[in-house]
């Protein structure tokens, strides 16, 4: 089971001018929940892209369980791309059957599986209606179903949880953990860190094409070090980014962020605080992934210059 | 294979399936029918026969125009009655006809002045004078007599001299390897009728491709759908798809069109006038149709994958448009001489021979080779045409943004 659902070995492509995936190397294991997370233009859609074979790359190898990412291969992976999109003129069950068969599914197969589904996700009296009378929501449902449909052993979503109201959004939340526990391999693109860092297992951090960093969230994190306070007081805290091993000092209204240097002691600041202000929190806190993508995006940044 | 089936039947029954289609299908054959049999009817219907009086105040040629006149017939009917013109002086039987007309009891009155003779004059005083028709037969009425007049003063019998000025009844019979047949014209509207439909529906089910193709680009489904299978293959499939529901409606329209020339008109009482659509002629328009929609629908394919909006897309089709308004522009010059050099070199450019080629077929029967050799080219020509359109298709479809120019299209042909 160390065997890796996709694994991608310097792949790289670049478009006119510029580069978008450069040298990129992932191991995505099997059966767990992948994030791969980074700003709007990181290369991350690209990346999923040259997974499915939709653009070629230009140099580097594609793995799809354990073999050359090939047709048969691709067939296993369930794509939603970030840009949804349907027939808006056909009708719900035809649709999917069309989608369904594109995988290599028989169309009566097909059709047999998309009742259980569409009452699944609460859709069951659309079956034989035309998209366009859907709404935007009961649509998203439509695409994640169209996705989910073949039986995929991996699924691949680009931005789940953009476009979902808050209920909607736990709904899918559930769904993708549903998933995970019937031992499917989940791979999750997304440029909010925060939403999908709950679900996933492992992540990959890529920025400009490169991948900054990658492994088991916890790891990660714990690379990271429980160097953080959260304090919160009244007061005059101005005092507290002059102290000893104090690196940066963020300002969130209601409470500061305190990033410490290495090896510097939580207790010392605690001290220092309580003598001079009025406290009504303090926590030692991990690195959020957001503030470890821009730790590392300015320490590669600095190694660049 | 079975995916590009796949796309090839929802293509197929999305098309088909739609009120659009079955309106036109339906609504073809009709126009078609108006086209080639209005013209017929409308010649023979020409609604009541007119009233006339003739004023004739010599009384040289009064009577003579009146017999011919009433001898005319028009859809076994008579096409004028003559009316005797009131009593009184010249002036007032004119002032009471005059006054007739105007309150639309008569349709007219024919004056023959007295000069009429040496002057070769006469007049028609109508309420409607743009009858070209019956205006002919009275102007044909009224010579005959001043004819007839002025050959019995020379001493010579009119229907002598008639019998032996007749004139000459050409027919004109086309000769071909079936057979000769009479045709009175209608041969030339026929070529003309059977290309216009090519035209049309070459251009018709192109565009249909092309936005399409814009459509599902700009529904961003072609991402989810080039997921799962080629590029290439989804290209094939949707020109496969998109042809056969072209193909469907060309069918029915070809079935009318050889059902109207079977009867030949005669359900119409026109037997003759629209001439026989010959077996070979028409499966040779459904091999055209099918050559010219592949090679067409490529083209337009890839200029639909170019661009995010139909309003994009009109300038950048011109110049796919340009080889199919230009087959248009030439065809009277290939009609004229079928068989000229011109006609020939032009028949057998790929671009133009679905028409042109066609076009001389109607009209002539050009040698095989030839027809054999335009139908290698078109392939020929198909089988780059597709390449480099599904190679564009490849890259266009997930270009969003600014329309690209006509030569960076060119270039995506060499990207891989």
């Amino acid at each position: 089971m160390s065997e890796s659902a996709i694994r991608l070995s310097g792949v790289t492509k670049a478009f006119a001018g510029h580069v978008a995936v450069s040298e990129l190397s992932l191991a995505i294991p099997r059966g767990s929940v992948f994030g791969l997370l980074g700003p709007n233009g990181a290369g991350k859609t690209t990346t999923l892209r040259m997974v499915m074979d939709i653009l070629g790359a230009d140099s580097g190898t594609i793995e799809i369980l354990g073999r050359p990412a090939d047709q048969a291969a691709r067939d296993r992976i369930g794509y939603m791309p970030e840009e949804r999109g349907l027939y808006p003129r056909m009708v719900v069950d035809e649709q999917l059957a069309f989608f369904a068969t594109l995988k290599g599914l028989s169309r009566r197969e097909a059709l047999r599986r998309v009742g259980p589904w569409l009452e699944r996700v609460g859709l069951g009296e659309w079956r034989k209606r035309k998209l366009y009378e859907l709404s935007k929501g009961m649509q998203q449902k439509v695409q994640f179903v169209a996705t989910v449909l073949p039986d995929p052993d991996v699924l691949i979503l680009d931005e789940p949880l953009a476009g979902l109201d808050p209920v909607a959004a736990d709904a899918m939340r559930e769904t993708l953990l549903d998933l995970r526990r019937q031992g499917k391999t989940l791979v999750l693109s997304s440029h909010q860190m925060e939403t999908v860092e709950r679900l996933c297992d492992s992540i990959a951090l890529i920025d400009r094409g490169r991948k900054l960093l990658d492994g088991p969230v916890r790891e990660v994190k714990a690379r990271h070090g429980k160097n953080t306070v959260v304090l919160a007081f009244d007061g005059d805290g101005a005092f507290l980014a002059g102290l000893p091993g104090v690196q940066k000092v963020s300002d969130f209204g209601r409470y500061v962020e305190i990033r410490l240097a290495e090896g510097s002691d939580p207790q010392a600041i605690l001290k220092e605080a309580a003598t001079r202000l009025r406290l009504s929190r303090f926590e030692i806190v991990e690195p959020s992934l957001h503030d470890i993508f821009v730790e590392e995006v300015t320490a590669h940044g600095e190694a660049a210059a | 294979m079975s995916r590009v089936l796949s796309v090839v039947r929802r293509e197929y029954l999305e098309r088909v399936r739609s009120k659009a289609f079955i309106v036109s299908t339906i609504l073809g054959p009709t126009l078609l029918a108006g086209i080639l049999i209005a013209p017929i009817l409308l010649t023979r219907q020409r609604g009541r026969a007119l009233h006339v009086a003739i004023l004739d105040p010599s009384g040289l040629l009064g009577s003579e125009v009146t017999q011919s006149l009433a001898r005319r017939r028009a859809a076994g009917r008579e096409r004028f009655v003559i009316e005797p013109p009131p009593p009184g002086t010249a002036d007032q039987t004119r002032a009471a006809l005059q006054e007739r007309v105007v309150q639309g009891t008569l349709d007219g009155y024919l004056y023959l002045p007295p000069d009429a003779l040496e002057r070769s004059a006469a007049e028609y005083y109508g309420k409607n004078v743009s009858n070209v028709m019956d205006l002919q037969l009275m102007d044909k009425a009224v010579e005959d007599a001043l004819v007839s007049r002025r050959l019995a003063r020379e001493g010579l019998d009119p229907e002598r001299v008639r019998s032996l000025t007749r004139r000459v009844d050409l027919k004109t019979i086309r000769v071909t390897a079936r057979g000769a047949r009479e045709d009175r014209g209608g041969s030339f509207l026929l070529s003309l009728v059977l290309m216009m439909l090519l035209y049309t529906t070459m251009a018709m089910w192109g565009t249909a491709m092309m936005n399409g193709v814009i459509e599902e680009k700009s529904n961003r489904v072609v991402e989810v759908v080039v997921s799962s299978l080629p590029a290439s293959r989804l290209f094939a499939g949707k020109l496969l798809g998109v042809g056969a529901a072209g193909l469907t409606q060309f069918l029915v329209w070809a079935a009318c069109l050889a059902a109207i020339s079977a009867s030949g008109g005669a359900a119409w009482g026109a037997a003759g006038a629209v001439p026989e659509l010959s077996p070979f002629l028409l499966v040779a328009f459904v091999l055209f149709f099918l050559l010219g929609y592949f090679l067409y629908g490529a083209m337009y394919a890839s200029i639909g994958a170019a661009v995010n909006t139909t309003q994009e897309a009109q300038s950048l089709a011109f110049p796919v448009m340009m080889p199919l308004i230009l087959s248009i522009v030439f065809y009277p010059m290939v009609l004229a001489a079928p068989d000229s050099t011109a006609a020939v070199v032009l028949s057998l450019v790929p671009f133009f021979a679905p028409l042109l080629m066609f076009l001389r077929m109607t009209a002539v029967s050009p040698p095989a080779w030839q027809v054999a050799l335009s139908m290698f080219l078109m392939l020929g020509a198909i089988a780059v045409i597709t390449w480099a359109a599904a190679r564009i298709y490849r890259v266009g479809i997930l270009m969003y943004g600014k329309r690209p120019t006509f030569p960076e299209i060119l270039r995506w042909v060499g990207r891989a």
